[in-house]
């Protein structure tokens, strides 16, 4: 997070020299802005495009990969300078991807990946949020005893992915039999009460004999959570989370949970509309602060991507969430008593 | 309880049956559910050998699936479902169904938490005894009024239920959502959290649990006496008395057995721990056993042991919501006019109307009612969870009608009681927390409890195809 922060100050300072201000526009093909996250994305590019002296528009596809297609046709047609897209569907939008590639227009991938080697790809680096959970839970919480898995829906390919980024780390401690697997199972569409039940099963399974529990978000959390509670262990029992949910970082606070790794989305539209800027002005994307080359992608196309490192939210660091203006303090700090945390005073 | 609502008395012909079958007619005892009790037994068995096999425990049978702790939390599992089953069997008997049950439970607990978290705590000062009160009956008023607004579609504008409820199932999910943006609303208000059974103040206790069982088996004595009492009055045959005695017997084993259960499993060591160093509760002296669940003082340490300290569960609340409205329900069902119309118009729409009964106000009726304990339902899995996001409930129909399927209402109309849904609905919760206990990949729970349904509603229709 704070590489992402120098970086973006350091982007923003570049800007502040080059910015020519001829008044280019910059353009977002949201895939659907049904979901209140997109709402926060589009208000930091806004923000920065505007501050530029650029203009920014933006199309709604509802989502449907037909009406995107149509929409980028007409941005197109409108003559914009970058084409910022959310991928409803990564495959079908290619053949958009080369109408603006043959426009000469840019085009950055945001949060969704599309493989196209002309686009520059900018989001969150989601196998470093398994990584980094396991991470806080070795550096914060324990780094052996008995640890329960629950893994969020089986047909969802982040809940593997994350699974793979916190095996990678957990697997030193598990080969020298340091950390055992006592409970894995996958949640049915990541619901916090089934959650509740399946670590309810293994506490009574393993006769409350629970070190750590590993959850693959912060809804999911809140069920661990519950379900310590009910045996009086909540508290004792470090749990992970993330998505930066507001009942989850008072759980934090309270001292329930001990993570929730945070994607500030407000950060991946900073960063993505600063290159979008920079690039209508010219600036070659592989000369954006940054920048590097990924291959990761179902075909492994390479691609100039910007990778923003997610922040683990401890108590130790609640005042970023707090800072940053996601949640206000008396939110944190509901319930928690005077003098347990830096923030709450 | 022991009354079927779909057979009344048939208690000839007992001379000419071997004992077995003239045991039955006696009792009038129905078979079917008899058997659905002995598959599940058998169902936990296996799943305590099973659990026994991989880690030994202290299980009827060496596992830890018959454990009073296992029961005891199997029981509170499947509460919440439990309370929605007993609509659904009423709204699948008048050949209608509910399938947006899921999507409004999300949408009316994240109401009322967003009422309780947001609101309410702000404007009266969080812990204000009026917020659960207010919170609650707001639940249980928008749920009423969901239910009657679907139900007027359905009986007013012709629509057909299955429709009406998809359209709930989708639509209802999106308000859940709106409601908090997506949020995660959290934490519940101390007393509203109770009807929830995760804290020691939603648990009964043995001395009211064993009160409370005492006078379910007076209950089902005076229920047996006055059933005696109205068949002479109309004429109806009566069964044998040594028949009403094994009925009383049965009934009342049923219930001391599940008092003794839930009686014994003891409070959580941490949480007793945390209750006598709260209220200065005295510790007894004892020595060191890690293998207890009381606890006692070693110099001045806290410690287990087996002797000391000690606090036992009892009924959970939401258990005992979950039996209370199972026996409202069986009663509105089997003993009541609105009861009789309901099967009346599942048996055969056009001779219900025809017979003068007000067949669109009764669907309105029963569409409010499933509201209703949809909203209780929602009430007591937010509390369960201490938190409501529009991810609660959802897909929860499927739940609910599969553990009314299971337990004998057929979708044709006309049959199925409440009693078999509530089992019905303990048989799958069984079997997903038997799995869980196993830590059986989740995949195959979703193929065994799939699979099950559908075996469940084969033997049924073998077994009354038999019948006639």
């Amino acid at each position: 997070m704070h590489k992402a922060i120098v970086a973006a100050a350091m982007l923003a300072a570049g800007l502040a020299t080059s910015a020519s201000a001829e008044g280019k526009t910059i353009a977002v093909s949201w895939k659907t802005f049904q979901e209140e996250r997109w709402k926060t994305d589009e208000a930091a590019i806004k923000a920065v495009v505007e501050a530029a002296g650029d203009k920014y528009i933006s199309t709604d596809a509802q989502g449907s990969a037909q009406k995107q297609a149509a929409d980028i046709e007409s941005l197109i047609s409108q003559g914009v300078d970058v084409i910022m897209v959310v991928a409803f569907d990564s495959d079908a939008i290619l053949p958009s991807i080369q109408a603006i590639n043959d426009a000469g227009i840019k085009a950055i991938a945001y949060d969704v990946q599309f493989e196209d080697p002309n686009a520059l790809y900018i989001t969150f680096d989601n196998v470093g949020v398994g990584r980094l959970m396991a991470k806080t839970m070795l550096e914060k919480g324990r780094q052996d005893g008995n640890f329960a898995f629950i893994k969020g829906d089986k047909g969802d390919p982040n809940a593997t992915f994350l699974f793979q980024g916190i095996m990678e780390v957990l697997q030193p401690n598990i080969d020298s039999g340091a950390i055992k697997n006592v409970c894995e199972t996958f949640v049915d569409g990541w619901k916090p009460d089934n959650a509740q039940k399946a670590m309810e099963q293994c506490l009574t399974a393993n006769d409350n004999k629970i070190d750590a529990v590993i959850s693959e978000n912060d809804g999911m959390a809140s069920g661990v959570v519950a379900a310590l509670t009910a045996q009086g262990l909540a508290g004792t029992v470090p749990v992970t989370g993330q998505d930066g949910d507001k009942a989850a970082l008072n759980r934090v606070a309270l001292g329930t949970q001990l993570v929730s790794v945070w994607k500030d989305s407000r950060v991946l539209g900073k960063m993505a509309a600063e290159a979008a800027v920079a690039m209508a002005n010219g600036t070659p994307m592989e000369e954006l602060p940054g920048v590097a080359k990924f291959s990761g992608g179902k075909k492994g196309v390479e691609m100039n991507s910007i990778l923003i490192p997610p922040n683990p939210i401890t108590r130790a660091n609640l005042s970023d969430v707090i800072d940053g203006g996601w949640i206000t303090k008396e939110e944190v700090c509901a319930g928690v008593p005077a003098g347990t945390v830096d923030v709450c005073g | 309880m022991v009354t079927t609502t779909e057979r009344g008395g048939s208690g000839q012909d007992i001379r000419r049956d071997n004992p077995i079958k003239a045991f039955f007619r006696a009792t009038e005892l129905d078979t079917r559910i008899l058997g659905m009790v002995g598959a599940m037994l058998v169902i936990w068995v296996i799943f305590d050998v099973w659990s026994g096999m991989l880690r030994p425990n202290e299980g009827l049978f060496g596992g830890a699936f018959l454990t009073p702790r296992n029961l005891w939390t199997l029981l509170v599992q499947t509460s919440s479902i439990a309370v929605m089953t007993t609509g659904m069997v009423l709204v699948i008997v008048m050949r209608e169904i509910d399938l947006s049950v899921g999507s409004m439970l999300s949408m009316v607990a994240v109401f009322g938490a967003v009422l309780q978290v947001y609101h309410l705590g702000p404007a009266l000062g969080v812990g204000h005894p009026a917020i659960w009160i207010i919170a609650m009956a707001a639940c249980l008023l928008a749920g009423t009024l969901v239910g009657a607004f679907n139900g007027y579609l359905i009986a007013f504008l012709q629509i057909p239920s299955f429709i009406v409820t998809l359209g709930g199932l989708i639509a209802y999910k999106g308000v859940a959502f709106l409601l908090a943006s997506g949020e995660t609303v959290a934490p519940m208000d101390k007393t509203f959290k109770i009807v929830g059974g995760g804290v020691p103040e939603g648990w009964l206790g043995p001395f009211w649990s064993w009160t409370l069982g005492i006078l379910a088996c007076i209950g089902i004595v005076l229920a047996l006496i006055s059933g005696r009492k109205q068949r002479k009055k109309f004429g109806f045959p009566l069964r044998p008395i040594w028949a009403e005695v094994t009925l009383a017997a049965i009934g009342s084993a049923a219930v001391l057995g599940t008092t003794r259960v839930v009686t014994s499993y003891p409070w959580p060591f941490k949480l007793i721990e945390q209750y006598a160093t709260a209220n200065n509760v005295p510790i007894p002296q004892g020595v060191e056993d890690k293998s207890g669940a009381a606890i006692c003082m070693a110099g001045d340490q806290i410690v287990r042991c087996t002797d000391g300290l000690i606090y036992y569960t009892g009924y959970a609340a939401p258990v005992l919501i979950a039996l209370i409205v199972g026996g409202a329900m069986t009663f509105l069902a089997s003993r009541t006019r609105f009861g009789r119309y309901i099967y009346a118009i599942g048996g055969n729409p056009e001779a219900a109307q025809l017979a003068g009964i007000n067949t669109r106000l009764v669907t309105v009726k029963v569409f409010a009612l499933m509201g209703f304990l949809v909203g209780l339902s929602a009430i007591i899995a937010s509390a369960r969870l201490d938190a409501a996001t529009n991810a609660l409930g959802q897909s929860n129909e499927l739940y609910v009608i599969a553990a009314a399927v299971i337990g004998g209402t057929s979708l044709a109309g006309g049959v199925g009681t409440v009693y078999g849904a509530l089992l019905g609905a303990l048989t799958m919760q069984s079997i997903q927390s038997g799995m869980q206990l196993l830590n059986l990949p989740a995949a195959f729970q979703d193929i065994v409890v799939g699979t099950v349904l559908v075996i469940a509603v084969f033997v049924d229709q073998l077994y009354r195809r038999r019948i006639k």
